[in-house]
């Protein structure tokens, strides 16, 4: 019977249910039986524990103890051992002999010592760990309804701060480490079993088993020059020695999105009020001019689907985890979606005890399609205009567009599939030595098509608007994407007497090649998707009345590849259990420098001391865990292009002669910087680990202090160069410090039956820039966050943080003109308009008084979770929010027409004393002037999500032949305490100097879904 | 078992023995799809396209000043123009002399010239090297030379003395050089273009606005005039007429207009199609000074002023060939003009001092807003030769000689009309001197030469000083600070900035 257990050899889930249903539950057709019945206790609160397991060992013959802990259990006659186990409790064996009443009390695990921990290139005991990292098991991943597993971290792990800034479907989360380390790309880099890549979105939720965030310097320096931003390392799942029985799992979720917060803007009457006001005689009647509520019209409810089902396994010869998911999200704006198909194949074949070979394979078709950029548009749109004349044909909006038309005419795809996967071969030899050699791949191509048709949208006199598109156009795109990395390494892992030591040694070698085509055409034949296909007898091009090959224009071929080899060396020493200490070292060479800064070594030491284990604290029985460690290392950061050493030379260059002849031309372009040499973090930690009362309360504690120098930075370079305006060479030439303070502190007990765990996390961070430019004959600040009229709103200057907001600073309203001549100011300064701060003292107000006002980076960010279960219940909320960082609110400042107000316009200026912070209303100059008036708090609190779960009882599950069925309902982003008048506070850019600007997004969603999650 | 274990175990072995000699080479990744500097230019046709694209920085929009500093809005000519808040900001203080050094607009014009030094130099410096024609090789380095010679010009003019770039690979912290250092460089680039490229005739039609030996000549007359030595002004003025390549087109608006594009009176001249966009070939000099409003032929800046307006004889077709006015009909358009814009500003007192009109020198016939954008610029034309032939030889006191020049100008300038424009007889010099500076304002009006005229002729403090100039500061611009800032200090500003 053992051997027929082995249902992954029956095709289909239905099969296996039935496997399931015949031998696992299907006891009764035995002849010799009888029936062992027990409650099952805990050690620690003495209450009775449901939920437990008791199994008869050797057999697939296993139940779950009722709500009182109480179990029954067929068994044969004759001998037999009872397995008893509960999560957090030490297992337990019991011979039955000929007893029929077997009662146990199973002993709560003192420690989670034994808890181990995905580093990079091997595992560790959590005990025996001497750097920092944070850990998310898959109950919390799947949390979260996301394409991406990533915004799971969110509010979960001190330290690391995931900001989702945008709802369009397919959108990935902005995701920082400690801190913004770099003005050049500071996202982390992430591991999925063993492979190196920049993203997971295509990675399911479902077939995550955990992720390790590694922070410190000690546990990043495996990946050297890839560290610096910190790493995450995704292990998928895997089927578990001894799990003879398949389980098999399907987890199907559905959801409603909804515009989480609308921006409160002027209706129809206070707009026409205002403008009044402005331009006296805008509105005769203000009483009777329409009222649109554009964000009502461009917003609406949508689903997101998420289906994933799974089987996983093993036998003596092979561990196997096999799933399908499907995940689907529709957007609010219309005209966006994003869908998903995952395929994950993981399997270990074990060809004797000493070899091992294994994959791990995500297949991931996905598509998309994006909608038009229009909730910028929907914001400034003038409420007294309609969409439609009455004739229903679209209404021009003057200056802005039509924001419906614009959806109406989108059609703009992209599809194309992401594999990623590897194959291993291990080898253990003379006992403590493994050698594993893994060849993996990393793959995506893509594909876009973008059609417009021919439209035109008419003024209400007839006359052709501004917003018209004259000839249809199609452009097409394809992308292929393509690394493999071959990494081979030699462990050692040897105990010997106290002392243990983990090694591991390797060589890595890496390619990535990509290369992209796209064109243009105008004028397709037909406007259906039949014909959006770019070649010649398509295209008519009316004036000549011929096909013409030139209408196809805008060609883009382009290719890219870069290498990379490495060498890879750590060691960890672990003496009585009490000391520990770690020497991490990876040598990586890259084609992206020149020959001569190819290499760079990047070395890491760690020590740590479990205090705990010492004799002297055998006494001190409150402390269950306390461990002291400390670290330091070099990292470096390779998100570079690839191209930046080479001087380019500027092709397509056209002269014309004679009566108008192009002749080409091609001459030096750029300059480049053959001198580029890696960035490098140092970066020092100080870690505190406590546990208390049997690890009810744990604590993690850390200070940490990254420096990042030698910064490569775009750099203005002295004109005489002939860069040309505006243009700028990279260097490496700035400093960036990120310092501060980690804490995540948990307590988990149980009142009665009433399980619950409370924990909270922040982290603070100072981040400063200690230098740009330096000697290197270059420039001294870094000018970014451009805004849509080309006015830079940021400016990163030693002693400021990344990024920070450039501007005036206000300090009230001119409310009498005598004020105004009083006070320095500029000539376009009237009463009733912003007072700007004379900041240089000099009496006159000019762009020399621009000052820093404010950072875009949080000084605190905070995550707070909270669980509960009592009988068969779970509730479970997880709060997060950030502090100290402010938003600059550009969708306010640039207005050369007549716009619509936030409803902050109400309370402006309208004669002396009416107001010392809102300016007279105006449709544009002075007062859109880049100020502090624009910047605004960008502090939340938000109920990020909050699931109510139930667990059917297991006699219920039973009769269905289920193992467990849990059903459940949660919210996301259920709620915000926040300030900020957009559409969210977590606005974030992947470009480090133009952070925490809004410039209008696709707002974020509440989510209200409804789950259902079945295992059997 | 010992067999996987052999095969798992030797098998990493024998890869890193094949791999790791190879390591060198596999992180030898050479870019995609891209020229680098190393390899160009290294064949004939490399030396083609780089001699073109030294040409292409005539026709970029900053070339010209920038975009908008200079052009005729520093001087008496012109006003800003467009409509009266349009880059008040931006171009204004250019109208009004209250410009300082961080003023948008003086680091572009910089940052441009010095791209067109780069790419001269690029055929300078390495075109010799390239195995091909010796005789096509020397043209495309005198060509390159021209360019450099001109573009210091415009440097020294605009700023005096300025970090002296004859190498593709300068070294970091120049200082400015001297003048007179800048001046050497001009005067040995353009004598090396005068002594070895062709004249205008011996270039195919097609090749028509590449620099010619007469081109060479007469832009050293410029200079030579510039610093007042008319010696060799005239020499080589007289040098361009003698040379009987040149002539005047019959119509004067022809001398800017499309007729004339590349034509008998174009000297030197930048080429432009009717794209709108400078990469495609197109040129926004005559975009931003197109008819704004209706017809939407550009932006209206750089306005001909009520002075200029005012200025003309009567009779000259030069002035309907400067000054386009609401209401005229140009080539089947009516100008029908901007509506922000007023039809005629008028100071507190009730005078004139702004009446909406745009510069006719730009206008290209068509019927779109792109049509603008396919104006040649004249960087010299054959009536300027005559003109500074005539100032050369009136200052070298043969003012009979300068009679027959300055006559020739107003001859064509007469049209059809011989009762108008009468001959200039005075030969008394300070007298004769003025009628050809006047001379010059009417027939180069608006084409951005009246600024400098005034410098070097001393008369600026007299004629700008109501507009704002201030004697001792303004005949140079200002270093751009972002230029000083980045060298920090190396560069010094100039007087009184």
């Amino acid at each position: 019977m053992q051997k027929s257990t082995h249902g992954f050899k029956l095709p289909g889930v239905i099969a296996g249910m039935l496997f399931l249903i015949f031998t696992g539950f299907g006891m009764s057709v035995s002849a010799q039986v009888r029936t062992i019945t027990g409650t099952v206790t805990a050690s620690d609160t003495k209450e009775t524990l449901p939920g437990a397991t008791v199994s008869l060992k050797g057999t697939a013959l296993g139940v779950v103890t009722d709500i009182d802990g109480k179990y029954s259990i067929k068994v044969s006659q004759g001998k037999g051992v009872l397995v008893i186990a509960y999560v957090g409790y030490t297992t337990q064996e019991i011979e039955i002999g000929d007893k029929s009443l077997v009662d146990v009390m199973l002993v709560f695990k003192k420690t989670t010592l034994d808890e181990v921990v995905v580093i990079g290139y091997g595992t560790v005991r959590k005990s025996d760990l001497s750097g920092s990292v944070g850990s998310v098991k898959s109950e919390d991943i799947v949390k979260i309804t996301a394409l991406n597993p990533v915004q799971s971290l969110q509010g979960i792990v001190a330290g690391v701060q995931v900001t989702s800034t945008s709802g369009d479907p397919g959108s990935s989360p902005v995701v920082r480490i400690r801190g913004v380390g770099t003005f050049n790309n500071s996202s982390p880099i992430y591991v999925v079993d063993g492979i190196i890549m920049d993203d997971i979105s295509f990675l399911n939720s479902g077939d995550i088993t955990s992720m390790e965030v590694l922070k410190d310097a000690s546990s990043t320096a495996i990946y050297g020059s890839r560290g610096a931003n910190g790493v995450i390392m995704v292990t998928t799942k895997q089927g578990k020695v001894g799990q003879d029985k398949t389980a098999y799992s399907f987890t199907g979720e559905v959801g409603m999105q909804n515009l989480a917060k609308k921006i409160d803007l002027l209706n129809g009457h206070d707009f026409a009020m205002i403008s009044n006001e402005i331009k006296p005689g805008s509105y005769n009647n203000i009483d009777a001019v329409p009222n649109t509520d554009w964000q009502k019209l461009i917003f609406h409810t949508a689903p997101i689907y998420n289906f994933q089902l799974s089987a996983s396994g093993a036998t003596k010869k092979m561990q196997f985890y096999i799933s399908g998911g499907y995940f689907k999200q529709e957007g609010i704006i219309e005209k966006s979606k994003y869908e998903r198909i995952t395929l994950q194949l993981n399997n270990t074949y074990i060809m004797s005890p000493y070899v091992k070979l294994g994959n791990n394979i995500t297949f991931s078709p996905y598509s998309q399609r994006v909608s038009p950029d229009v909730t910028y548009n929907a914001y400034r749109a003038s409420p007294t205009l309609t969409p439609y004349y009455s004739n229903g044909s679209f209404a021009s909006i003057p200056g802005i567009g039509n924001p419906l038309a614009d959806l109406a005419y989108s059609n703009n795809f992209n599809k194309g599939v992401k594999g990623v996967g590897n194959m291993y071969a291990e080898i253990s030899f003379l006992k403590s030595f493994t050698v594993k050699s893994s060849f993996g791949v990393d793959a995506e191509y893509n594909q876009s098509q973008n059609f417009t048709p021919a439209f035109t949208v008419y003024n209400a006199d007839g006359t052709i608007s501004q917003q018209q598109h004259p000839l249809s156009t199609l452009s097409k795109g394809s992308s292929e994407f393509l690394t493999w990395l071959w990494e081979n390494t030699v462990s050692y892992k040897k105990d010997i007497q106290k002392h243990s030591i983990n090694a591991v040694v390797g060589y890595t070698m890496q390619n990535t090649s990509s290369a992209a085509m796209g064109m243009m055409g105008s004028n397709i034949l037909r406007d259906d998707a039949n014909f959006w296909y770019i070649r010649p007898n398509n295209i008519y091009d009316p004036p000549n009345n011929v096909n013409n090959i030139n209408s196809i224009y805008d060609n883009v071929d382009a290719g890219m590849n870069y290498s990379m080899i490495s060498y890879l060396f750590r060691v960890n020493y672990v003496f009585n259990k009490k000391y520990i200490l770690t020497g991490t070292f990876r040598s990586d060479g890259s084609s992206k420098f020149s020959e001569s800064n190819r290499y760079a070594n990047f070395p890491s030491f760690a020590v740590a001391w479990n205090v705990s284990q010492e004799s002297f604290m055998k006494s001190l029985t409150a402390i269950s865990k306390l461990k002291i460690r400390g670290s330091w290392g070099k990292l470096g950061n390779d998100k570079i292009a690839y191209n930046r050493r080479y001087a380019q030379v500027e092709s397509g260059i056209i002269t014309i002669f004679g009566t108008g002849t192009p002749n080409s031309g091609a001459s030096y372009g750029l300059n480049g910087n053959p001198n580029l040499k890696w960035e490098v973090t140092t970066q020092t930690d100080l870690g505190l680990e406590v546990g208390m009362f049997n690890d009810r309360l744990t604590g993690e504690f850390d200070f940490y202090n990254k420096q990042t120098d030698e910064i490569l930075i775009d750099l203005a370079t002295p004109g005489y160069y002939g860069n040309g305006p505006g243009q700028k060479v990279t260097y490496n030439a700035a400093s960036v410090l990120n310092r501060g303070f980690e804490f995540n502190l948990g307590w988990r007990d149980k009142v009665g039956k009433l399980n619950y765990h409370v924990s909270v996390n922040g982290t603070t961070i100072h981040n400063e820039v200690l230098k740009i430019g330096g000697s290197s004959g270059v420039d001294s600040v870094l000018i970014g966050g451009y805004l849509g009229n080309g006015i830079p709103v940021t400016r990163s200057k030693v002693g400021l943080p990344i990024g920070s907001f450039y501007g005036y600073q206000t300090n009230g309203i001119f409310q009498t003109q005598a004020e105004l001549n009083a006070y320095p100011h500029t000539s376009l300064a009237g009463v009733g308009d912003l007072r700007f701060v004379d900041v240089n003292g000099d009496g006159k107000i000019d762009d020399r008084d621009r000052t820093n006002i404010g950072s875009p980076i949080p000084t605190f960010i905070f995550g707070c979770n909270f669980g509960v279960e009592f009988k068969g219940f779970d509730v479970s909320c997880n709060i997060q929010g950030q502090a100290g960082n402010k938003i600059f609110n550009a969708k306010q400042v640039v207005r050369p027409d007549p716009y619509n107000f936030e409803a902050s316009v109400l309370n402006r200026w309208t004669g002396p004393g009416t107001s010392t912070t809102e300016p007279r209303a105006s449709f544009g100059g002075y007062n859109y002037t880049v100020s502090d008036h624009f910047i605004q708090d960008g502090s939340f609190l938000r109920i990020r999500n909050v699931i109510l779960g139930y667990t059917l009882p297991v006699n219920v599950c039973k009769k269905i032949a289920m193992q467990t069925i849990r059903v459940y309902v949660k919210a996301d982003n259920l709620y915000t305490l926040t300030k900020y008048t957009g559409y969210t506070p977590e606005i974030a850019s992947g470009d480090v100097i133009s952070n925490g600007i809004d410039s209008g997004i696709y707002p974020i969603t509440a989510v209200f879904s409804f789950g259902v999650n079945l295992n059997f | 078992m010992k067999t996987y274990t052999k095969i798992f175990f030797t098998l990493p072995v024998i890869f890193l023995l094949l791999v790791t000699p190879g390591c060198s080479k596999f992180l030898q990744k050479d870019l995609q799809s891209e020229l680098t500097q190393q390899s160009f230019p290294t064949t004939a046709a490399d030396a083609l396209l780089a001699t073109n694209a030294s040409y292409e920085i005539l026709r970029d929009w900053y070339y010209n000043s920038g975009g908008y500093p200079i052009l005729d809005i520093m001087s008496d000519d012109a006003r800003k123009g467009s409509n009266p808040d349009d880059q008040l900001n931006t171009v204004g203080p250019f109208d009004s002399f209250t410009f300082s050094s961080t003023q948008d607009g003086l680091d572009r014009w910089w940052n441009t010239l010095y791209v067109g030094v780069k790419r001269a130099n690029v055929v300078i410096e390495f075109v010799p090297g390239v195995t091909m024609d010796p005789a096509l090789r020397n043209r495309y380095v005198a060509e390159a030379k021209f360019i450099r010679g001109l573009l210091y010009f415009d440097f020294v003019r605009a700023w005096g003395g300025v970090p002296l770039v004859t190498t593709v690979n300068p070294p970091a912290h120049l200082t400015r050089a001297t003048k007179e250092e800048v001046y050497a460089l001009i005067f040995s680039d353009l004598q090396f273009a005068a002594d070895n490229l062709p004249l205008r005739s011996e270039y195919t039609a097609a090749n028509r606005g590449r620099a010619t030996k007469g081109a060479a000549q007469a832009l050293l007359a410029r200079v030579y005039l510039f610093l007042k030595d008319y010696v060799n002004a005239e020499k080589y003025a007289l040098d361009v007429i003698n040379s009987n390549q040149y002539g005047l087109e019959p119509v004067y608006a022809d001398a800017n207009g499309v007729n004339g594009n590349n034509g008998i009176e174009s000297v030197l001249e930048v080429g432009a199609i009717q794209v709108e966009g400078t990469e495609g070939g197109g040129a926004q000099y005559g975009n931003v000074q197109g008819v704004r409003g209706t017809p939407n032929r550009g932006w209206g800046f750089n306005r001909p002023s009520v002075d200029l307006r005012n200025s003309f004889e009567t009779g000259d077709v030069r002035y309907k060939g400067t000054v386009i006015n609401l209401g005229d009909t140009l080539d089947g358009v009516l100008i029908v003009g901007d509506g922000p814009t007023p039809d005629v500003t008028t100071d507190t007192h009730g005078n004139v001092i702004e009446v909406e009109c745009y510069n006719r020198k730009v206008w290209v016939p068509g019927d779109n807003t792109t049509t603008q954008w396919a104006y040649h610029r004249r960087l010299i034309r054959y009536a300027d030769v005559l003109l500074m032939a005539s100032e050369a030889l009136n200052e070298n006191n043969k003012a009979g000689d300068a009679l027959v020049y300055l006559n020739m100008v107003r001859a064509r300038a007469r049209g059809a009309n011989a009762g108008v424009l009468p001959n200039i007889t005075t030969t008394v010099k300070t007298e004769l001197s003025d009628k050809i500076s006047t001379e010059r304002r009417h027939e180069l009006g608006m084409e951005g030469w009246r600024f400098w005229d005034l410098i070097r002729t001393g008369k600026a403090g007299a004629v700008l000083g109501p507009l704002g100039f201030v004697v001792g500061k303004h005949e140079l611009l200002p270093i751009p600070q972002s230029e000083i800032d980045i060298s920090q200090g190396t560069l010094t500003q100039n007087p009184n900035w």
